[in-house]
């Protein structure tokens, strides 16, 4: 529709602008567009849906060297939303329009008249912001990393990702790009850079698998915290922690470092909250478009073309093979650890989350947890994501500021430990506990573990109130005995039988764990009416049996068979699977005995 | 000077041609400039409206000035265009007066609203505007009753009040229009607004100095913080939200006065405009005229209070995945101080905006604006609730609580419609906890709980409690925790306690030393603070006997006493009690009566209505039902199993509104319905042909029927209890009854079980043990004689008593009981006759 005379890269705005007088001298009314898009947005896309991997990201190490103005990247978690924000969308200039959309300042505008003439001569429009920080916890396999920027190759649009993963993200595969229509002019292009992403890519990751040094993410090195400025989306998209890669238009300008002591609101109490955020410290991005990331996006590479059931086998077997290593060659655990590792709370039911599958490990002592514990936090640091460790001590219950609170001084959501991104693993350690008292605190963050542990939802204080939210956490709880703090959904005794593993990991192991990891726990799961008259017999029957099994249990068995159907990749519940169930449930109920 | 100076005003005005109407009744009068000054406040932000300013300011003037109103007054009338409401000589900018004579009608700037229309509208409203009641009348009436605003605005003068509350509902009904055209425009037409009520007042009462602000409230829609965007800058708005922040109270300059340091002339006071104060560059006084030589002198300017409030969405209003917006609200004078934080508030509001500047200093703006609600009224949504004394009401807003809930007429509307459907009853059982399985009856017992009966009291001073107690007794792992915690949620002032963590003056109330004053003060415990509401106590049967005894009070006379270190005070505790034990052998033992199971003092398990049994039977229907139900969970799309259930917040609506709106009566047929199901209860107890006397109903157990009753009735938004609601109450009854007060040994209900612990044939059985142990003595023991050890005692009962199994126990109890008689002495094992 528009000639390149523009550098979307370099002058972005030089698009916006030319857009808008275009859509200007067609005719329409700017007081009319109210804020929604001219057409700039499109063009965005077009241009994007190619040349997505020539956008430089914003990093710590990439914000010195980004130019003002130009477009970029980035990647985090919607950590607070700071609310709308009206601006003056489109002013006349003399008589010519002029639009202040995806920007701050318009030199134009504060070189012509002030005040404004009148409402006449403007449009007064919306944006919402959005205070966005790096995901927390996030490993560093999963970072993007600052030199591979413009090898990556991203799937793009959303709408397109499935089809396109497949022949944009895995260039080597020969066979696909027959149909891909509309990627085939840049597929040459992508293949160029081949090269270059593997070479980056092996080079990189042996280093974060062979030393546990380089697997602490590395919190210098993330992203900066960035304010997002929103155009043009309907607020349901958006949530509250969700991760999303926006793509706008960075502004820092120094102007804006003077503080803006002129209105009478802001000089009683700051309730501003850009003013806590210098723009030298937290950069503004004008956002031409979000999309929200799944677990994939944030994969450097996906080394599997075509998923085969023998292949996922394969798989499943490798990672639990790793898994028994890890844990001292109890494979009973490495079986629940899969399925902890796969679970995620996929439907609500009131207050019930259903789905989700918390681990408690317990008898362990002080020495193997100093052994186990530890590789085991390496392990699940290396397959997930997102991770935290958490050592709970009465000291850590009674300091740590676990969930979000409001700060109304500085109309700010403060983070607390527990505001975390969907889908992120916590391993509490309580071993470490010894006997104390706890102040209000700890009983407070006594509370919300357990909260989240049962309901999967943390309360966020906003002083006069709490506000539930949603997350979906997974837990795993090393302890001596039984977490009564904590009660897990899973309780298994941890036997271990060998000291230690050493075993060295492959790098394109790793990657097709995390591949496996993320996409198994993403289909779709069912049961047929014949199964389901199976299951529900032996849950009779079983409890014909056993009285003291209550419905947490029975709900806790259908948990695990979903996890373990899937975990072969399959989408409905075979009655090999269910039999499965059965027989890790009675090895764990032995266990305990 | 009052008497004849306001005549002249409006004859001379040709804006208000019928004041020939309205002047007889006119006794009083004077103001102007408060209204004025506030009006120049609200322009003071540098959004471009350019509707007369000027003039409004240098009405103030007149006003500070003191001692001419008059003049200002008339002057203004002859101007005839109300908005210009006078020129006065001091006003350094006496060019901005230039609408004043030639633009005859007036139109508010930008708009096609023409000024004295608005004028006319606004005093027809405040004279003719009567309440509907007398609306029909108002032909006869109209010379002789006061309209409302008339009425109120006399009132206004006679306690020197300072504001006008003015309905906005009054003036929709009265006239559309201006209240489309007050809402659009309503910097303007406030404006005008002031200004008609100034000359009202000043009709009414010329000496009135003070100055009347019209402060509108309650708008027929009200907007949501969310919802607030550009397109209602500068409009009147209304909405609701918790106040999170206050200021400090601002001195905001209203008139600044300068002297010149060469000369020490003092200029006349100079007005804010748009925000700020023009320093004059040169002394005014002609000898003078040195340049640069103003100062401000600081003490005589005049100063108004202001305050910034920062107002935050109410956790209702949130999306799922959203955090709370909020938004600044400007107070002004007699509003500052009026909400602090944590109230909840309705502000009626100007949505303003304003632009930020780069610098103090720099021209230029950031392409930014500011908004803020110009505050108008705010009313606190839960003053209004303690006003009303009737119990039971209001206040069941489940997951608001201390927030009243107001209903829109289409909400109502929706509310009536569900109540008039035939299966409303068992959908809202359906409704309640719905993945909770099974357990209907007791679902419907806790939905009568919601509900709750009338509460009642006596000319005489008794009174009747409305609450609904509930007790739950069941086997772990039946899912009675969650019931409760889902009663909690969604109950209004619901507090969730457990038995095990809560003292008696947890509970009620306790006395403290304040560590700062010394002064002893009331903490208010659970059940107090949960006064019209549920408190929830999870396993009752660990709290301590101290603690529960605490409950006696609570649970029939809904008070709290409290005697203590000099505080003597009867606090209410109109509470309904939800409570949940757990049988004392972690099981239940369907061979001993409840109060052997969960070892309550049968005094306060008397005052629980209902008592439910929820027991885990081993019955493979049920435990099929609930694998079903599991499986459903995890492999059914969840919306899709529960279409036909109410979602929360509909349920939550539909309570707090029968709560509040509905008050049903019995009606004769289901009183009568009501004795005769008593009645026919009570007869039960007596079998044909048996001296066995067993209570199977209780004066307590009709208070309970009536108020299940009225629960029902209200389910279905009727204010007549009928007879199938008696009905269904019986039921609701008899299936809590037959599951805790059935005597095992016969099968019948025995209320004795309740309200002694002991079944009447355990007592007949215990009577002729007695009688056959005093013959047994009778025939074998003289008196002063040898004594007998109990073993022995025992097996001549056996011998004699071969029927009935005799235990030790028994013998002991039966023993004891003939010592205390003085009928035989017992040291030890031995018994001795006496």
């Amino acid at each position: 529709m528009v000639g390149p005379q523009y550098d979307f890269l370099l002058n972005p705005l030089g698009a916006v602008r030319s857009t808008f007088d275009q859509a200007i001298s067609s005719g329409s009314d700017p007081s009319s567009f109210n804020g929604r898009d001219w057409g700039a947005i499109d063009l965005f896309h077009n241009f994007l849906s190619d040349h997505l991997s020539q956008v430089p990201v914003l990093t710590a190490a990439t914000i010195r060297r980004v130019k003002p103005n130009t477009l970029v990247r980035f990647r985090g978690m919607i950590q607070d939303m700071l609310g709308n924000e009206i601006y003056v969308g489109a002013f006349k200039d003399g008589s010519v329009w002029r639009t202040n959309k995806f920007m701050d300042v318009n030199k134009l505008m504060a070189d012509s008249h002030f005040p404004m003439a009148s409402s006449e001569d403007m449009a007064i429009w919306e944006r919402r912001l959005l205070y966005c920080v790096p995901v927390p916890g996030l490993n560093s396999w999963a970072e993007i990393s600052p030199e591979a920027v413009t090898n990556q190759c991203m799937d793009w649009p959303p709408e397109q990702r499935e089809k396109r993963r497949r022949a944009d993200d895995d260039p080597s595969d020969m066979l696909v790009s027959g149909d891909e229509v509309q990627g085939s002019p840049n597929t040459k292009k992508i293949r160029g850079e081949q090269p270059s992403v593997a070479s980056h890519s092996m080079g990189a990751v042996p280093e974060v698998a062979g030393s546990s040094l380089n697997i602490v993410p590395d919190l210098d090195g993330n992203s900066p915290p960035c304010i997002v400025k929103i155009y043009d989306s309907p607020e349901s998209e958006l949530r509250l922690n969700d991760i999303f890669e926006f793509v706008g238009i960075l502004t820092s300008d120094p102007e804006l470092d003077e503080d803006n002591e002129d209105g009478d609101l802001s000089n009683e109490f700051c309730e501003d909250p850009l003013h806590h955020f210098p723009p030298n410290k937290v950069p503004r991005l004008h956002c031409f478009i979000h999309r929200k990331l799944v677990v994939q996006d944030l994969l450097r590479k996906n080394p599997i073309i075509q998923p085969t059931p023998d292949l996922i086998k394969g798989i499943r077997e490798a990672l639990i093979r790793h898994l028994t290593a890890v844990l001292g060659n109890d494979g009973v655990a490495a079986h629940f650890m899969l399925l902890h590792l796969l679970s995620k709370v996929h439907a609500r039911v009131d207050a019930f989350a259903v789905g989700n599958l918390s681990l408690n490990l317990t008898c362990f002592s002080k020495e193997t947890v100093s052994i186990f514990g530890n590789q085991l936090n390496l392990a699940v640091k290396n397959l997930l994501p997102f991770t935290h460790h958490i050592p709970l001590t009465v000291e850590y219950l009674n300091n740590a500021s676990l969930s979000p609170k409001k700060n109304y001084d500085t109309n700010r959501l403060e983070t607390g430990i527990l505001q975390l991104a969907d889908g992120s693993h916590l391993i509490i350690d309580e071993t470490k506990l010894e006997a104390g008292t706890l102040n209000s605190v700890g009983v407070e963050n006594a509370r919300l573990l357990k909260y989240l542990m049962e309901c999967q939802k943390v309360e966020y204080d906003f002083k006069y109130y709490k506000m539930e939210m949603e997350t979906d956490v997974q837990l795993l709880i090393l302890s001596e005995g039984k977490s009564n703090i904590l009660p897990a959904e899973v309780i298994l005794p941890f036997q271990p039988s060998a000291a230690s593993c050493s075993e060295a990991v492959a790098a394109e192991a790793w990657e097709a764990w995390r591949w496996y990891l993320a996409s198994v726990k993403q289909l779709t799961h069912s049961i047929d009416s014949e199964m389901q008259k199976v299951v529900e017999n032996d849950l009779v029957a079983a409890r014909q049996a056993d009285r003291s099994l209550n419905p947490q249990d029975l709900s806790r068995w259908l948990t695990m068979g979903r996890l373990i159907s899937l975990s072969f990749g399959e989408t409905s519940l075979s009655l090999e699977h269910w039999q499965m169930v059965k027989e890790l449930e009675r090895l764990r109920r032995e266990r305990l005995k | 000077m009052a008497s004849d100076s306001p005549p002249t005003n409006f004859n001379n005005d040709p804006s208000s041609p019928d004041d020939s109407l309205s002047s007889p009744i006119g006794n009083t009068f004077s103001s102007p400039g408060d209204t004025s000054r506030r009006r120049q406040r609200r322009r003071r932000s540098l959004t471009p409206s350019a509707f007369g300013t000027p003039q409004r300011n240098r009405s103030r003037f007149a006003s500070s000035d003191g001692a001419t109103p008059t003049p200002s007054r008339s002057r203004q009338r002859d101007a005839s265009t109300p908005t210009s409401t006078d020129d006065i000589p001091a006003s350094s900018e006496g060019g901005d007066g230039y609408d004043m004579e030639d633009s005859r009608p007036t139109f508010v700037w930008g708009t096609n609203i023409s000024v004295e229309d608005v004028n006319d509208a606004i005093q027809r409203f405040l004279r003719d505007f009567r309440e509907a009641s007398s609306q029909n009348d108002v032909d006869e009436l109209h010379l002789h009753t006061e309209g409302k605003y008339e009425k109120m605005i006399k009132h206004v003068i006679d306690v020197d009040g300072e504001s006008l509350d003015v309905d906005a509902c009054d003036v929709f009904d009265h006239d559309p229009d201006l209240y489309t055209k007050m809402v659009r425009y309503p910097l303007e037409v406030l404006a005008i607004f002031d200004l008609v009520l100034m000359n009202m007042v000043s009709r009414l009462n010329p000496m009135f100095e003070k100055h009347i602000q019209t402060r509108i409230f309650n708008l027929k829609t009200s907007t949501s913080m969310r919802n607030l965007n550009p397109s209602d800058i500068e409009r009147m708005i209304s909405l609701k939200g918790m106040i999170i922040r206050c200021s400090s109270i601002i001195p905001e300059i209203r008139e600044a006065i300068f002297r010149c340091i060469v000369c020490g002339y003092c200029s006349d006071p100079v007005a804010v405009e748009r925000g700020r104060i023009t320093e004059p560059t040169i002394c005014l006084r002609e000898e003078c005229k040195s340049r640069n030589s103003m100062t401000l002198v600081h003490n005589r300017c005049r100063f108004t209070d202001k305050q910034i409030v920062r107002l935050q969405e109410t956790p209702d209003e949130i999306p799922e995945g959203g955090t709370p917006h909020t938004v600044s609200v400007l107070m002004h004078d007699k509003l500052v101080d009026a909400g602090k934080p944590g109230d909840r508030i309705e502000v009626t509001g100007i949505y303003r905006a304003m632009s930020v500047r780069i610098g103090p200093s720099q021209r230029t703006v950031k392409s930014l604006f500011k908004t803020y609600i110009d505050c108008l009224h705010i009313k606190k949504n839960d003053k209004s609730r303690m006003l009303i004394e009737d119990a039971m009401d209001v206040d069941n807003g489940p997951g608001r609580s201390s927030e009243e809930v107001f209903f829109d007429k289409d909400k109502v509307a929706q509310l009536k419609e569900l109540s008039r459907q035939p299966d409303i009853y068992e959908r809202l059982t359906r409704s309640m906890a719905p993945n909770i399985w099974e357990l209907d009856d007791v679902k419907k017992g806790l939905l009568c709980q919601l509900f709750g009966g009338n509460a009642l009291t006596l000319a005489s001073g008794a009174s009747f409690r409305g609450d609904i107690n509930i007790l739950l007794v069941g086997d772990p792992g039946t899912s009675k925790s969650q019931l409760l915690q889902y009663i909690h949620k969604l109950s209004p002032r619901g507090i969730y306690t457990s038995g095990r963590g809560s003292s008696a003056v947890g509970l009620t109330a306790y006395v403290t030393k304040d560590p700062e004053t010394g002064e002893t003060v009331l903490e208010s415990g659970a059940l107090v603070l949960s006064d019209r509401g549920i408190c929830c106590i999870d396993e009752f049967d660990k709290m301590s006997d101290n603690a529960r005894s605490m409950l006696h009070e609570v649970m029939e006379q809904q008070t709290v006493s409290i005697a203590k270190a000099g505080i003597i005070a009867s606090l209410n505790a109109r509470t309904s009690v939800l409570a949940c034990a757990n049988p004392s052998g972690s099981r239940y033992n369907p061979r001993l009566s409840v109060i052997e199971n969960i070892h309550l003092p049968p005094t306060l398990l008397s005052r629980f209505d209902l008592i439910y049994l929820i027991l885990d039977k081993a019955d493979e229907q049920t435990d099929r039902r609930l694998a079903k139900h599991i499986v459903s969970l995890h492999f059914e799309d969840p919306e899709s199993t529960e279409q036909d259930v109410l979602d929360l917040s509909t349920l939550t609506d539909y309570v707090s509104y029968a709560r509040k709106n509905i008050h049903p009566q019995l009606s004769d047929e289901a009183a009568e319905e009501l004795t005769r199901g008593y009645v026919e209860i009570r007869k039960r107890g007596n079998f044909p042909g048996s001296s066995k006397k067993v209570i199977t109903a209780t004066p307590r157990q009709i208070e309970s029927l009536i108020r299940l009753s009225e629960a029902l009735a209200r389910i279905r938004f009727s204010e007549l209890v009928e007879k199938h609601d008696v009905i269904e109450a019986f039921r609701l009854l008899e299936v809590a009854m037959q599951q805790s007060a059935t005597d095992h040994s016969t099968g019948t209900i025995d209320m004795d079980l309740i309200n002694t612990g002991v079944s009447a044939s355990e007592r007949m059985r215990r009577e002729s043990l007695l009688q056959s142990i005093r013959n047994i003595i009778m025939e074998k023991m003289q008196i002063g004689g040898p004594s007998m050890r109990l073993l022995e005692l025992l097996e001549e009962l056996k011998k004699q008593n071969t029927g009935s199994e005799v235990h030790l126990n028994d013998l002991r109890n039966a023993i004891t009981t003939l010592a205390s008689e003085g009928f035989v002495n017992m040291h030890g094992d031995s018994v001795k006759r006496s």
